[in-house]
């Protein structure tokens, strides 16, 4: 195998139909992390949230009951895996899906709690997301027709044109809106807190971890050199 | 192995003997005695011989894992960097991790400290993130990812904080901000006791002091290597404790800002940095 993505000597790759799944170093890092991640999560309780009352000595115990946990859990472990397939996946048709799914997953992670500012910020997100799709997709086809190819390995070898910076930026676009990155972190900060916090870290780490393999992907599409 | 071995007891006793003399420095502006210049080596080495306690409030067994994984990241990171000279996007990765792990750690214990803490750990990303973007422009200027061959390329052209000047004030703003009493130093403030370290105890608080000495260590050593370029072992620790002499000044000075502010101020220093270096580059 001598294929070197930015540095990074390609140990293999899995062909699965247009589903090419490539691992080098970086990837595989952050792969088998979102998956131990993921695992830590599925073995783990909710811790509970004390806060001091109000007008009272006592104190208030803020609880995840036992549905909300379930569901909560389940779109946790969904965030994990497509965070995981998005670290290693060498297609960028998949890797727009498996972010549209985190953000799926993301809001729903955070509807099932009953506090409306936590809600309120789930909806704002929401709405980012939503809107973000249209150019995450969009940059993938935009890149699609100007070179041919959604394969990472194919793309690579192909020089940088006008259009692959355009479908570049308007990529990065959707994945931010997507993963709720600056500058829409400040909606997404209220999200946390909620108790939960096996399942609030999914979130963040879905979002820095896309955000590093999308630089990654950027960096292979527009060859500065 | 043993070559792991060392750098990481290297990275953990530098680390903590620097976080010592921060302290030290910091006392002696403010006119205090101040604690000796191993204290935090030994503050780590107590809790590692402290009895364990864990809140009954905790997401077990999230809590305890979280910790060591703090721990397996910075030593993966000593792996990539001086052991392997690996690659710097992998090393952002692992920054990456670190930040989550912080903010995890915070609110895994149910204490609202710790949650406090882990919302400021989430909006920091928001601003420490985008001043790590800094190894993109490395890239952009020496075609490379690889530690090792930023440091050839240093070796021919000249360090790259002399071309690169702006990345490497971003950089260095990155460090500040790790720094304990720091401007940016939000997720451990004093308002929110000791942020998310506020409950954990024992062997717990001992694996997140290492993890912090070795994190302090690991960054000083990127700055030099991708700034100033490959050097012998003496320069190395002549270069991180310059850093953390001028770090501790810093910190002494100033006071610790609101949260907001310190997001607002690191966000500007990234978009000044980001588009100088662009448009350094560029002419």
């Amino acid at each position: 195998m001598d294929i070197i993505l930015l540095g990074q000597q390609l140990l293999g790759y899995i062909p699965l139909g247009d589903i090419v799944l490539y691992l080098a170093p970086l990837n595989l890092f952050m792969f088998a992390g979102s998956l131990a991640f993921t695992t830590l999560i599925a073995i783990s309780r909710t811790e509970t949230q004390v806060e001091a009352g109000i007008g009272t000595l006592k104190d208030n115990e803020v609880k995840v009951n036992k549905d909300e946990f379930k569901i909560r859990r389940f779109l946790a472990i969904v965030c994990g895996l497509a965070t995981a397939g998005a670290m290693i996946t060498g297609d960028l048709f998949n890797f727009t899906l498996f972010v549209c799914l985190i953000g799926i997953v993301n809001i729903g992670i955070v509807s099932a709690v009953k506090q409306i500012d936590v809600l309120d910020a789930a909806f704002q997100y929401g709405l980012v997301a939503m809107i973000a799709v249209l150019p995450l997709f969009g940059g993938a086809a935009m890149i699609l027709a100007s070179t041919g190819s959604l394969s990472m390995l194919e793309i690579v070898n192909i020089p940088t044109n006008a259009m692959m910076i355009f479908g570049s930026l308007l990529l990065f676009l959707g994945v931010a809106g997507e993963t709720g990155v600056a500058p829409f972190y400040a909606t997404k900060a209220e999200m946390f807190r909620t108790p939960g916090s096996p399942f609030l870290l999914i979130i963040h780490l879905s979002s820095l971890l896309v955000i590093i393999r999308v630089i990654e992907i950027l960096l292979i599409i527009n060859k500065p050199f | 192995m043993a070559n792991i071995l060392l750098n990481v007891l290297i990275a953990f006793l530098v680390g903590s003997v620097l976080f010592g003399l921060q302290r030290k420095i910091m006392a002696r502006i403010q006119m205090r005695p101040g604690p000796p210049v191993i204290q935090h080596l030994l503050h780590t080495l107590k809790f590692f011989i402290k009895e364990s306690s864990f809140p009954k409030t905790a997401a077990m067994p999230f809590y305890i894992a979280i910790t060591a994984m703090l721990c397996v990241i910075w030593v993966s990171a000593v792996i990539v960097g001086p052991v392997t000279e690996g690659s710097l996007l992998l090393i952002f990765a692992i920054y990456a991790i670190h930040k989550i792990v912080e903010h995890n750690a915070g609110s895994s214990s149910g204490s609202p400290y710790g949650k406090l803490s882990c919302v400021r750990a989430v909006f920091s990303a928001s601003a420490e993130v985008p001043l790590f973007a800094v190894l993109i422009i490395i890239y952009f200027k020496t075609g490379t990812m690889v530690i090792s061959n930023i440091i050839n390329f240093q070796a021919t052209n000249g360090p790259l904080i002399y071309s690169i000047p702006l990345a490497a004030a971003m950089f260095f703003v990155l460090i500040l901000s790790k720094a304990p009493y720091s401007p940016f130093a939000i997720t451990k403030g004093k308002d929110i006791i000791s942020g998310y370290e506020t409950e954990h105890f024992g062997l717990l608080r001992g694996y997140l002091m290492m993890s912090e000495s070795i994190a302090w260590y690991m960054l000083l050593w990127v700055f030099l290597t991708v700034f100033i370029g490959g050097l012998s072992p003496l320069w190395y620790l002549v270069g991180m404790v310059c850093l953390s002499v001028i770090v501790a000044f810093i910190n002494a000075t100033t006071p610790i800002l609101s949260p907001n502010h310190s997001i607002m101020m690191q966000v500007s220093f990234a978009i000044v940095g980001i588009v100088g270096s662009l448009v350094l580059l560029l002419y």
